[in-house]
């Protein structure tokens, strides 16, 4: 019993070190051929700013569509778009925040 | 009409001076604020027209950093140098104005304008469509080499004091046109009154020479009386008369000075206006010491005269005329009606007169103050209303 609690509590410390981001968007991303690096370029050519590109990531994932994807519809053919987000708000904004932290331009060009 | 100019109206020119002045500094400050607005306006087209030529390169520079900027997108984060020109220095903004990299030199970019100067530098603000790396502005700054100014500056100093003593020329042209009337009216205004002081002076002559040699002995009373009456009023005349006289003719003679014992002049003109004092009861105090000065008798006496008539003219029945006398300092007080304070900065201006009830120009202190600007005394008026005044002249 001993074990088996030790176990569990393992477990919740390991699924909690990742971050929100880690946690809900690479586990999916991993298996697409385009990377989270490409598609943050992508957001960037469309929206431009930091507010831009975040607001533009969110109302993407609660709203996925067609339309608004900034993924070719080559792409989009082949993968479909993603499931409507199940996450909360924070949680959607703690990922996204880490995304364009991750990417971003500022600071890295030289 | 012909109007003589002569050396009456050439006394007159302080005031056509002073005109002249004011409208002069007026027409020439706007002349300047117009040149100064032309040039503003010629710069800034100079500017302009430099900024287009300048606009067709920048553009072309902004077009290529442009492509540079799409690679860099692409390849980012293998690559991640800035693209880099000798030609310009640039910098790149996100669609909120947050600058992702620059290597400009002057950070002070105005995203309202499409090609601007700001120091001594050129910046062109490009907008993109495709936001490579974010990028929404690319600005392009070079160096502005100031050749241009120097072109410009010099054409608007050249033509700027052309025009600048070209309309001054102008401007004392129309000066003189706008001052003749006024001029033939002063000149006309002075013939008047130098003729018709000329025509008085012999009728007036003849009855102040009459009424000294009438036998008063040998008349009645009532006579003596409207003969008193004829005398003062010949005496107000001729004061009036030699005013007129001295603004018209006098005052632009040559002076001839001599010393003079103000003792006996003071006593002679006091006796001269004393039938005036007994007209209104006023009573003489004399406190005289002997006391010379040197001086134009013909002005000294139009001073003393002008003080002891308003002394006279401007008291109350039964009132005394007071004059005090030592070297340096003559004073003429009267017991009269005296002046307001607000009054007081405005006696000795020239057909200023407080009461008009009495006779006169209001010339009479604007001589008295001429004579004594001119010998370089000084006249001090201490009055009170309803008490009296007292004129000190001091030397």
């Amino acid at each position: 019993m001993v074990k088996k609690i030790f176990i569990i509590f393992c477990l919740f410390i390991v699924l909690h070190a990742e971050d929100a981001f880690e946690r809900n968007c690479i586990s999916c991303h991993e298996n697409l051929p385009s990377t989270l690096q490409e598609m943050f370029k992508r957001y960037l050519l469309v929206y431009s700013s930091e507010n831009n590109v975040k607001a533009g990531i969110k109302h993407y994932l609660k709203y996925p569509s067609k339309d608004i994807s900034t993924m070719s519809d080559l792409f989009i053919e082949r993968y479909s778009i993603k499931e409507k987000t199940t996450l909360s708000e924070k949680e959607l904004d703690d990922a996204i925040d880490i995304y364009w932290n991750k990417y971003k331009i500022f600071g890295k060009l030289k | 009409m012909s109007v003589l100019k002569n050396k009456v109206t050439n006394s007159l020119l302080a005031s056509e001076k002073k005109s002249l002045l004011r409208f002069f500094a007026l027409y020439m400050a706007m002349i300047l604020l117009l040149i100064i607005m032309i040039s503003t306006y010629y710069y800034q087209t100079q500017e302009k027209l430099m900024l287009s030529q300048q606009r067709a390169t920048l553009f072309k520079y902004g077009y290529i950093h442009a492509k540079r900027l799409k690679v860099l997108h692409h390849f980012f984060d293998e690559r991640v140098d800035y693209p880099r020109d000798p030609r310009f220095k640039s910098a790149i903004y996100d669609i909120d104005y947050k600058s992702i990299f620059s290597i400009l030199e002057d950070t002070h970019v105005k995203f309202d304008e499409e090609i601007y100067r700001t120091g001594n530098h050129i910046q062109f603000v490009k907008s993109l469509d495709d936001f490579y790396l974010g990028t929404k502005y690319i600005i392009i700054e070079v160096q502005d080499d100031g050749l241009w100014k120097d072109d410009i500056w010099k054409h608007i100093l050249a033509y700027g004091i052309f025009f600048f003593f070209l309309f001054m020329l102008f401007g004392l042209y129309l000066a003189k046109l706008f001052l003749k009337p006024m001029r033939d009216s002063i000149v006309l205004l002075d013939r008047f009154i130098k003729d018709t002081t000329h025509e008085l002076n012999t009728p007036l002559s003849a009855i102040l020479a009459n009424i000294e040699m009438m036998d008063t002995d040998a008349m009645i009373d009532k006579n003596k009386t409207k003969l008193n009456r004829i005398n003062i009023a010949a005496k107000t005349v001729s004061t009036l008369y030699k005013d007129l006289t001295f603004l018209t003719l006098e005052q632009e003679k040559e002076n001839e000075d001599e010393s003079i014992d103000l003792k006996i002049l003071i006593e002679n003109r006091a006796e001269y206006f004393a039938i005036l004092a007994q007209s209104k009861k006023l009573n003489y105090q004399f406190d005289l010491n002997p006391a010379m000065i040197y001086m134009d008798r013909q002005k000294l006496t139009r001073v003393i005269d002008n003080l002891i008539s308003n002394a006279i003219k401007y008291n109350k029945r039964n009132g005394i005329v007071g004059f005090s006398l030592k070297q340096g300092e003559l004073t003429i007080w009267d017991t009269g009606i005296g002046i307001s304070e607000s009054d007081m900065d405005f006696v000795f201006d020239r057909y200023i007169r407080f009461n008009q009830s009495e006779g006169g120009f209001g010339v009479g202190l604007s001589i008295v103050k001429k004579i004594v600007d001119d010998y370089n005394m000084h006249i001090k008026v201490i009055s009170k209303e309803s008490e009296g005044t007292k004129m000190v002249l001091t030397w």
